[in-house]
This record gives C-alpha cells, structure tokens and sequence, in this order.
C-alpha cells in the first residue's frame, strides 16, 4: 500500500512539471498589436496619439505600448532575436536610426520588407538611405534628430552680439563668440560632457562624412575631417566659455539654471529648453555652426529614430496598415505631436502644416520648426553603417589624450586600431 | 536484510549491486539537469569561443578569437582595471574586516547588536540601487564633494566621476562599503569558537591588543580568511554592476571591467557571442589560477 502511494504520488509531481507549461490558444479574437518603444514623454505619448487616431478608423485593433529604457529596448531585442524564438517579440519596435543596419545585417530575415508597401519618396532621403539594405527597405522613419543652436538673446547682447552674428558661422568662430560672452558676462557660452562624444558625431555629419567610408571600412586615421572634428570638440572643451558637465541631468540643468548660454544639439532638446518658464521669450534659434573644411554644411543630424516591423509577428498586415494611414498619410498627426511634443517628423508632406508656421513666443516670436524644416533638407545624406556604438567607444577612449594636448594624429591611430579590432 | 526478503524482484540480484543501481537511479534525475544547465553551456560555450559573426550569423574562426584577444587594447585596459581593483580592495576589505570584527568581538562593548547590523546592512542592500545613489551622491556637486569642501579637506571639488585616477578610487571605495559587512560576519562567527582562554594566557604573559590579534586570531582564523579571500577574489573579477552604474566603464575606459567589457560586445556593440565567450574563459582561467594560488599559500603553511 504504501509503496502505491509512493508511486502515485511521483507520478503526480511529475506529471504537473509538463502541466505548468500550457499556453493559452492564440486568441481568434480582435488582432492586438505589441510596440516597444521608449521615452514616456515623448515616443510613447506620440505612439499613444497615433493608437487612438487609428483606432478611431479601425476600432477592433488592440494596442498594447511597452515603455522601457532605450539600452533596455536594444537588449531585449538583441536577445530575443538571437534566440531564435519569436514569442517574446513584439510587432513594431522602435530603433534609432545609428543601430538601424546593426540590427537589419545581423538578423536578415527577422524585419518586415516594407518596399512595396510606402512611397518612401515622401520621407527625408536620408532617414531612408539608412534602412535600406539590399536595395530592400525595412522600417518607417519617424522623428529626426535635426540640429540647431538654440542662445539667449539677451545675454548674448550683453556681450555685443546681434542675431546675424550667429548665422552661418564656423565652430572656431562660436568659440571666439563664447570666450567674449564668457569675459563679459560671466555666464558660460556653452557645457559639453567631455566624455560624450555626440558632437563630433554632429560635426562629422555636417561634412557628409563618418566614422566610415564609402566601403564601411574605419575611417578614422588619415581623414581630414575626422581630424578637424575632434581637434574642434577638443579645442570647445578646452575653451575657458566652455561648461563641462556629466550626465544628461547636469547638461540640461546648465541652461536651465542659466548657467549656458547656448545649446547645440537636435532638435528634440526643444522640450528641455522650454522646461524653464522664466526664460520665455529670451530664446532664439540659429543653424548650427559648421566645421572649418570644405563641404561642411550648417546642417546636422543627432539621434532619430524610425519603427520597425518584426516579421514573426502575427499582426503583420494590421501593423503595417497602421503605420500606413498614420505615420505615412495623416499630416494632422505630425502637426499635433509638433505642438505637443516637439517632435518634427520625417515624412514631408507634413511640414508645409499649420503648426510648423506657429511662431512660438518663448523663442520672441519665432517660427523656429520653419528653420528645422529648412535646416533638414540640407542634411548630408551618410551611411551609418553597423558599429556606430563601436566608433563612439574608440573615439570616447582617445578624447583625454587629445584635451591634454597629445597629437590628433596618433590618437586617430590608436583608435582606428581599436575599431578595427572591435569590428573583426 | 528486510528488502531482499520483501520483494521477490531483488532476489536476483546482490546487495551491492541492488544498491547501487537504485543508487543511480536517484541520483540521474539531478544529474541530467546539471549535465543539461550546466555542463552543456560549459562545453557549448568553450566551443562557441572558437567561432566569430555577428548575431546570429557566425562562421569557424579557430585561434583567430585569442589573437584579436591579445591585440584587443579595451580588453587589456579592463584586465588592467580588475587586477587593480582585486589588488588593492581585497586586502583592504580583508584587513579592514578583520579588524572591525575583532573589535565588536570585544564582549565588553556596548550596542553591538546595532554596529553589526549597521556594518552588514550595506551587503543587503541592491546593487543597482546603492551604485546609483553612490553616483550621485560622488558627482562634481554632490554630497561628498560638497562635505569635503565645507571642512576645508579640499580646494576644489575632486572631479570623482571625470578623472581616472578617482573613478577607480571610487570603484573601491564603494566596493568595500559594501563588502566589508560581509566578511565581518565570517570573522566575526569564526572569532566565537577561539576560547578566552588563550586570550586570557596571552595577557597574563604580556601581550599588548595588538599582539594577540596577530599571534592567536589570525592564525586560528586562517581557514576563514583564505574562505573569504577566494570568493572576494571570485567577486572582484567577475565585477560588473558597479562599473556599469557608478562610471558606466568609467571616463575613456579607465574602469571598465572584464565583464563589463563582455556586456558590451554582447548587447552594446554588434553581437558577437563567440568573441564574447572568449573573454567569459580568460575570466574562468584567471578565477582558477589564483584560487590555487590562495589554497597553496595557506595550505602549505598548515604543512609547516
């Protein structure tokens, strides 16, 4: 008797270790649609517009928007991809634009070909040129990182500077204008984090060049505007009108507390500068200042982002009519999700829209999304390649050596030979 | 024996050999899940070392893994950065433990229940949660910085997070506020089990504090302090949390750590597990070698 007991009661256990692991039959029912994506006030507030306009059209799709960290939504996918198993994807995800042929070489196959399906000629060509592989193109552009310089007017006029002394100018002429304005009136013309390297990355683009060449092979050593680039970020930190800061938290926190008189970076920063309400009507915007090398435009990109579609996902078609009549058709969309967001899209039937035109008091009246507009077409058209993340590192690790006055030469050098190692 | 006249199925077979068949048949449960979790990874992931690609498409490679290994400037910095750490923190937190425990052994003392506590809570504590407050409370305006300067220590605000030389200072620091707790307790229970006595022996016979903690409590705490000497050499080379939240590898590389350093070319840079796996083994192979070194140095002494 006893020994029945016993025998029964093993089979039991074991047969409840098969038991846990039921999985529910995928619902027949109304299609739901997973997004990963990051930044509450931001991406995921603008993906939250766009679920309840479309579910407006097309009321039986379910949205379920999964908010995390930007790294966390990077290794999620990188995990989930290489594990080969699909479950734990979601339909849409969100990548940005310098990670985009990362993710697009190292997993062929595991993206949505969207070719046939948008008239990609109504995107900014250089947000499409960097998901196109294979003569195949893979996500839908979303926001662009287009650069500018936002000043105080007024501390800048303090100094003696008008408006036109900010257009058009090169980097070494921003900071003899820091140094005086530094001189004068004892607020800092600028702060940079001397460990992030986002500004040289601007600078490169400036020029229509990378950390690559045409080839994708490290374009570090030996290429003049990589050169130029960071002996100007070098010769920026160093300047006496120059803030150093660490960390997201203390950048922006400079010109809030005016500490900085100016800001260069993407246009997403719009939101932080107006965070500062005393500040109304003391801002401006002028084009960002351009490298001293010839081809240099006052024009530049920093970050960006587009939406991508998994193709294990089981709402393909749902997912992709919804990005469809959203992202690529509905202009009042990009207008609401400018005046609430900042957030200047890359599809450009949009910006001939009315809240581009709005001419914003806490920049004394002007119209400043008409100038990213203007600023944006001018963006050299780059090819990021895989191993931005790679050339940020080695770049990031030869910048002390470069502040200290060493030689750009054998730095670029040094970090050629560690990107070259990086990418074998 | 009761189970050979029970069941008439075991009549055939010996004691011994009855035994240990039933012997085998409990244990294989266990053993096919540590031979499926982790045997197999192990001999997996040694084979995966040879091979390099990016995310899911990899290729052969051979030796080609340890070559790039060998030139690889990051990897050497971060070995740089562990072995800095595992020479300076470890005899530090040890010596430091030691000492603290000694001292709350004393039976004499008051509160000691609330300096233990007080001491070991820091071990309990999240790992995230303490490296993020540690880099706020460490950057150019914080706490520590604003405390150095209101008591005249320093002239101006020690850059903790922007120089080098004190991102490691502070890797250190945080360190050992975190892991002190910890040995103490191990020393601390070990130093119960020394009789008063010789204690007692050692003071009728002159012996100064300090005396009796290097001739009697740290001889009989040997066994222990080798114990916790390998797990913290363990722990330090495989330190990965603080360098990612206080200094996120620190400025230009200077406190990335070895397994900081695999996260990148894991989940940060284009993936690529076989080189990743690589550098996993340079990490088993250092964890091995000075384990051995550790038990050597002790053990022989217990021969001698």
């Amino acid at each position: 008797m006893k020994k029945f007991l016993f025998v029964v009661l093993a089979l039991m256990l074991t047969l409840s270790v098969f038991a846990a692991g039921d999985k529910e039959a995928a619902a027949a029912g109304p299609q739901k649609i997973t997004i990963w994506a990051w930044d509450p006030n931001f991406n995921i507030a603008i993906m939250e517009e766009a679920k309840a306009r479309y579910q407006a059209i097309n009321p039986d799709v379910q949205f379920e928007i999964v908010d995390m960290a930007k790294a966390d939504v990077e290794q999620k996918l990188l995990i989930n991809l290489s594990s080969g198993v699909t479950d734990g994807l979601p339909d849409i995800v969100l990548i940005e634009d310098y990670n985009a042929e990362k993710y697009l070489s190292s997993y062929p196959d595991s993206f949505a070909d969207l070719t046939g399906s948008f008239d990609y000629s109504q995107f900014a060509p250089y947000k499409v040129k960097l998901m196109t592989v294979g003569g195949k193109t893979y996500g839908v552009p979303f926001d662009t990182g287009v650069a500018g310089t936002y000043y105080r007017k007024d501390i800048l006029e303090a100094a003696g500077f008008r408006a036109s002394d900010m257009e058009n100018i090169t980097w070494d002429r921003f900071i003899e204008i820091g140094e005086a304005v530094f001189a004068k009136t004892g607020v800092s013309m600028c702060a940079f984090d001397p460990t992030d390297g986002g500004l040289v990355r601007v600078m490169l683009h400036s020029a229509g060049s990378w950390y690559f060449d045409k080839n994708g092979k490290p374009f570090l050593a030996g290429n003049p505007v990589m050169e130029a680039a960071v002996a100007t970020y070098a010769k920026l930190i160093n300047s006496p009108g120059t803030m150093k800061t660490s960390g997201w938290a203390e950048w922006v926190g400079a010109i809030n507390s005016g500490k900085a008189a100016t800001i260069s970076t993407g246009v997403w920063i719009t939101g932080s500068v107006k965070a500062e309400a005393t500040q109304s009507g003391k801002w401006a915007l002028a084009p960002i200042p351009r490298l001293n090398v010839p081809g240099a435009v006052n024009a530049s990109n920093l970050g960006g982002s587009s939406w991508y579609v998994l193709n294990s996902s089981k709402a393909k078609a749902t997912a992709i009519d919804f990005l469809k009549q959203i992202y690529a058709k509905d202009n009042d969309f990009y207008q609401k999700i400018l005046v609430d967001r900042g957030a200047v899209g890359s599809f450009l039937p949009s910006q001939g829209g009315s809240a581009y035109m709005v001419a914003d008091p806490f920049f004394g009246g002007q119209k400043v999304f008409q100038n990213f507009s203007a600023y944006m077409q001018k963006i050299p058209s780059v090819e990021f390649g895989s191993y931005t993340y790679e050339a940020d590192s080695a770049i990031a690790s030869v910048l002390p050596s470069i502040y200290a006055g060493g030689s750009v030469a054998d730095a670029l050098k040094a970090a050629q030979a560690q990107l070259e190692n990086a990418i074998k | 024996m009761k189970t050979i006249r029970q069941s008439g199925l075991v009549r055939h077979h010996s004691t011994a050999g009855f035994h240990r068949s039933t012997g085998w048949m409990f244990v294989s449960f266990a053993l096919i899940l540590v031979g499926v979790f982790s045997i197999y990874p192990v001999i997996s992931s040694f084979l995966l070392s040879f091979q390099t690609g990016r995310g899911a498409v990899y290729h052969f490679n051979g030796l080609g893994n340890i070559q790039r290994l060998l030139k690889d400037t990051v990897f050497l910095q971060a070995l740089k950065n562990t072995f800095v750490y595992f020479i300076f923190q470890v005899p530090i937190m040890i010596i430091l433990a030691l000492t603290i425990a000694s001292v709350l052994n004393n039976p004499k003392l008051k509160f000691r229940g609330f300096f233990r506590i007080a001491i070991f809570l820091p071990c309990v504590t999240s790992l995230v949660a303490y490296s993020v407050l540690f880099k706020s409370m460490f950057a150019l305006d914080g706490l520590v910085n604003r405390m150095l300067l209101a008591i005249n220590v320093v002239a101006e605000p020690i850059p903790w997070l922007l120089d080098p030389f004190w991102a490691k200072v502070l890797i250190i620091i945080a360190l050992t506020w975190r892991w002190t707790g910890y040995n103490m307790m191990f020393y601390l229970s070990a130093m119960q089990n020394i009789s008063p006595s010789y204690y007692e022996a050692a003071r009728i016979d002159g012996a100064n504090a300090f005396q009796q903690f290097r001739y009697i409590t740290v001889p009989l705490l040997k066994p222990v302090i080798l114990f916790t000497s390998v797990m913290s050499t363990i722990g330090t080379l495989q330190l990965f949390d603080e360098s990612m939240n206080i200094t996120g590898g620190g400025p230009a590389n200077a406190t990335i750590t070895i397994s900081h350093y695999i996260y990148n070319v894991l989940f940060r840079f284009t993936p690529n597990f076989g080189y990743a796996a690589t550098i996993s083994y340079v990490i088993v192979f250092l964890v091995a070698i000075l384990a051995f070194v550790q038990f050597k140095l002790t053990g022989d002494d217990h021969a001698a």
